[in-house]
């Protein structure tokens, strides 16, 4: 059964579409990056997935049933993101015990040892912390619920490089302990990509792409030469991206299905082929057409 | 390039997450050097994807997918339900597949390299052998 299903998702505020029909499932005790520009959905698309939202039109399913009110699959997700409250009035000492209430797989000794190693002080209030400490109580949170499906939105927002390497070793070395399907959203594909399995990319509410991780990082070439030798490669191949580098030269990016052949080939013409980085290209996946930045700068 | 690299039970480990070579490869050539240098033995059990998972802090789907390739070269075979093993005839057969493969690339990139520079054929082979002779001489 697939954890989480949809199929023609749609929601909308007010005319604004933030999802639109979008259909992808989630099998399997996965970890799934959902990577997409500001503005692609990935935070509503979350919040329909843990029943925060109902659908405009379309349906999601999460553990074969409609998430909204469902009272199955709210036991049974964690959502993390940095608008989680808590009560005022408790410690966050205080908090983290009240968490076993409401999470059944929580576990206890496991948060009171991340908590410690994070230094983090059991006397504040949560609404005290810092930013970057703020989502490391969350992701405390988030990991001890040991949930069958654990959501983390941007869960590092104001976390530091060594905290952030952490965190995604903790995360790593608890799924291997105990695999679960897990969601991750970011806008650091290059720091997440390794500890990832799947990529679900997200363009205007839709889906860009949907496969393995390692599918992603051989799936675009980039040639870097003169422009006509570039013309004779790239001729009936998708092209990605273009930019002008130098006086004749372009670098352009190109789907990747050259044989090694081709590649030799291409490399003997005098042209640079070039593995193009993961992040770079969901960056070019979602473009807008509108070329680079540096078009910006063109003057008339 | 940057390295990331982590000690775990003495075994100093290497690979560059933002290197040329899919993750999943430079497992593969990570073990493949593993088992040339006789650090893991004809027959004896290679680690699983889930102590590879940990060792270089990766994915273990990412990890099993290093040990497939190995696997359906022969380099490893399966036992059922044990893990994975050195096949007898791994070690030849990683270093006849470097040299056809990998060596005879770099000689191919050098052939080239040597051609955009001028250099002539007499004088590319007078620096490979005074390397080979550097070579012998620091042995």
């Amino acid at each position: 059964m697939n954890v989480v299903e949809s199929k023609g998702l749609s929601k909308q505020f007010r005319n604004v579409g933030a999802v639109n029909e979008l259909s992808f499932a989630l099998n399997g005790k996965k970890i799934t990056g959902l990577i997409g520009p500001n503005g692609a959905g990935k935070t509503t698309l979350l919040k329909l997935m843990a029943g925060f939202l109902r659908p405009t039109a379309g349906e999601i399913l999460v553990f074969g049933e409609t998430p909204f009110n469902n009272l199955k699959v709210s036991s049974n997700l964690v959502f993390i993101d940095d608008n989680m409250t808590f009560p005022a009035s408790l410690s966050i000492a205080e908090i983290l015990s009240a968490a076993s209430e409401f999470y059944p797989n929580w576990d206890e000794k496991f948060a009171l040892r991340l908590f410690d190693y994070f230094e983090l002080n059991p006397n504040q209030r949560h609404l005290g912390l810092s930013k970057g400490m703020k989502s490391t109580f969350n992701m405390i949170i988030g990991i001890a619920a040991r949930c069958p499906l654990t959501i983390f939105d941007e869960p590092t927002t104001g976390m530091d490089t060594a905290v952030r390497k952490d965190f995604y070793r903790a995360v790593l070395n608890d799924y291997l302990q105990h695999p679960r399907t897990i969601v991750f959203s970011s806008h650091m594909l290059g720091e997440i990509e390794n500890f990832l399995e799947d990529v679900l990319l997200l363009k205007d509410g839709s889906k860009r792409l949907h496969l393995p991780v390692e599918g992603l990082k051989e799936y675009a070439l980039g040639l870097r030469g003169e422009a006509d030798t570039i013309a004779r490669f790239a001729d009936g191949k998708e092209v990605l991206h273009r930019e002008r580098f130098g006086g004749q030269n372009l670098y352009t990016v190109i789907e990747n299905n050259l044989g090694d052949a081709d590649i030799q080939a291409a490399k003997a013409a005098g042209l640079e082929v070039l593995p193009v980085s993961t992040a770079d290209l969901c960056v070019y996946l979602t473009s807008k057409g509108k070329g680079g930045i540096d078009d910006v700068f063109q003057r008339e | 390039m940057h390295y990331a690299t982590c000690v775990i039970w003495g075994v100093d480990m290497k690979i560059a997450p933002d290197g040329n070579l899919p993750i999943y490869r430079q497992i593969a050539q990570w073990l493949e050097n593993e088992i040339l240098s006789g650090n893991i033995e004809t027959d004896e059990k290679v680690y699983s994807q889930y102590q590879l998972a940990q060792m270089f802090n990766i994915n273990p789907a990412t990890a099993a997918k290093g040990l497939n390739i190995l696997a359906d070269a022969d380099v490893l075979y399966k036992k059922r339900g044990l893990g994975m093993f050195v096949s007898p005839q791994a070690r030849d057969m990683i270093a006849r597949k470097r040299r056809d493969e990998v060596l005879q690339q770099m000689v191919d990139n050098l052939v080239r390299e040597a051609g955009r520079l001028d250099v002539g054929e007499g004088e590319l082979l007078a620096m490979v052998r005074a390397a080979i002779k550097g070579e012998v001489k620091n042995r």
